[in-house]
């Protein structure tokens, strides 16, 4: 049984990057920003385990802005993905614009909780 | 018509004439002296020159005397009291065993002289002073081991003794040499009274009991309980001197040789004198009266006083403190006095520095702790008036804006933060020019 899952894991794990060279490059781009951001976000969770949550709005103000980045660039992704039956109609400028707005407002909140 | 210009201008004038006593001046003049017998004043007159020498004006009365008084119309005519009438039941004129209690109360000074045939109303006197006298009329200290050696065979109730205090404040700063002749009662003090002193006391092996008759049962004043001279600093900074023989003060004894029973060496001269007149010197405020005046404190690098401290200030405190000399105020050196930043419990307690002319300074940093704190000075030292002083002051926390405006441990969510805005810039930028 071992062997089947692992079997079926590598074939699932191929299949899945086979599929995934066929997206194009800015979905390609987008995906690499949310990586980044939760590699940050990552990062500042590892910090506090290790250091102790004393500045805890600066905490949250830090992970706040890269979970809101992560959320708002997936948010553009699906909008911006034209094999996206439901956004079919939404013109990506209008979507890039929307995004755009959504950042600006996150990050002057972020800058008024960082302390 | 005339006159009364004159008289007006003279009025400011009268405040000046009743302050010739004050506790700004503690030097005690007029000092009334009650004696039984004026065959005293000659027989105690190294004593009482001694006292004379020193600038103090002796009134000898007759303890009876019916003109004697301590007070009129409300103003003490003396600043000091010396009983050296240990027989008398009743003072004359307006003195009585309360008169007297008020004269210490008010913080003039007493010296008292009991003997072996002491009245009811001097023992009284001693023990509202916090002494009690052996309650035995005929007993007087026996001591069959450290008796003055004499040419006749006594009954040893002339003792010798050296079993002095150890203070230089009291006793001044000369080593005392020989013994001290003693002859006369002895008392104990109580052990729950924090203000009476031993001053010379009694040997182990001495005992209060009558020397004519048997003893019959055992003695309840012995060994080293007996004190033989005491002393008491009242709360009120008053010092009374208690001693259980009038002859010690006797020109005979300050003359007398001696050699205590059981020694060698022969004294030429007893240290009656000296013993007495340093004490003399002590009760009459001569030495260790000290005043704390001028207590400054301020901000480390600013020289006023602020209304309010803040958490975590640098502060220097200083207070000065000076000790009668007898003529004048001279500086206070020593190295023990200690400063307390108190809110019911001391946060901080550290010893000033001095710079031996008085002052007396330390710096220190307020505690992380907010509220209404105190600068005390509490300093009690055997012998020396008692320091008291207090002042109040609140400290603050920190106002909104004078914490750390960035916090070095919140780093890393800030780099988080800007990096994110930098990563959103660049994103917008590729997207955008992105085919």
């Amino acid at each position: 049984m071992a062997r089947s899952t692992s079997k079926d894991a590598q074939a699932l794990f191929h299949s899945f990057r086979s599929a995934y060279a066929a997206t194009p490059t800015n979905l390609k781009i987008i995906d690499l920003y949310v990586g980044f951001a939760v590699f940050t976000a990552l990062i500042q969770i590892a910090y506090i385990a290790i250091v102790g949550s004393f500045p805890f709005n600066s905490f949250l103000s830090g992970l706040l802005s890269c979970i809101g980045t992560a959320v708002l660039a997936v948010c553009l992704r699906i909008q911006v993905n034209r094999e996206n039956k439901e956004f079919k109609d939404l013109p990506p400028e209008r979507a890039f614009a929307d995004f755009v707005l959504c950042n600006l407002v996150l990050h002057l909140v972020i800058m008024n909780f960082l302390g | 018509m005339p006159k009364l210009p004159l008289f007006l201008i003279l009025i400011p004038f009268l405040p000046f004439l009743c302050t010739s006593f004050s506790p700004e001046n503690p030097s005690s003049r007029r000092v009334l002296v009650l004696l039984d017998d004026l065959a005293l004043k000659s027989s105690h007159s190294v004593y009482f020159k001694s006292l004379q020498s020193r600038g103090f004006e002796l009134d000898f009365k007759l303890a009876d005397d019916p003109k004697i008084g301590l007070q009129r119309y409300g103003q003490y005519l003396y600043d000091g009291l010396i009983l050296f009438c240990p027989t008398t039941d009743r003072f004359g004129g307006s003195i009585d065993l309360a008169a007297i209690l008020d004269f210490v109360d008010s913080g003039h000074d007493l010296i008292i002289a009991a003997d072996n045939n002491a009245s009811d109303l001097i023992r009284e006197i001693a023990t509202e002073c916090g002494v009690d006298f052996d309650e035995d009329p005929a007993a007087m200290v026996i001591d069959h081991t450290s008796y003055a050696v004499s040419e006749t065979e006594g009954d040893h109730t002339l003792i010798a003794s050296d079993d002095f205090i150890k203070s230089n404040v009291l006793l001044g700063s000369e080593k005392i040499e020989a013994p001290v002749l003693f002859q006369g009662i002895g008392h104990s003090l109580s052990p729950a009274n924090s203000l009476v002193l031993k001053v010379l006391s009694a040997s182990p092996s001495a005992y209060s009991a009558n020397p004519k008759s048997k003893l019959s049962n055992p003695p309840s004043l012995t060994g080293s309980a007996i004190s033989l001279v005491s002393i008491l600093q009242a709360r009120n900074n008053a010092r009374i001197l208690i001693s259980g023989s009038l002859v010690m003060f006797s020109n005979r004894f300050f003359r007398s040789g001696v050699q205590k029973a059981g020694t060698l060496t022969k004294h030429e001269k007893s240290s009656n004198e000296q013993f007495l007149t340093e004490l003399s010197k002590w009760v009459f405020h001569e030495r260790g009266h000290l005043k704390a005046v001028n207590v400054q404190h301020h901000k480390d690098g600013e020289a006023d006083e602020p209304s309010m401290y803040r958490i975590n200030d640098d502060l220097v405190y200083s207070v000065e403190i000076y000790e009668w000399s007898g003529r004048s105020w001279e500086p206070y050196v020593a190295d023990d006095v200690q400063v307390q930043f108190y809110m019911m419990s001391p946060y901080v307690l550290k010893n000033l520095s001095t710079d031996k002319k008085g002052r007396y300074f330390t710096a220190f940093k307020v505690p992380d702790v907010y509220g209404v704190f105190q600068f005390k000075v509490e300093y009690q030292r055997l012998g020396y008036t008692s320091l008291s002083l207090s002042k109040q002051i609140p400290v603050r926390p920190y106002r909104h804006n004078e914490y750390e405006r960035f916090i070095p441990a919140a780093y890393p969510y800030y780099g988080a933060a800007f990096s994110m805005m930098a990563g959103f810039f660049i994103f917008t930028a590729v997207h955008l020019y992105n085919k």
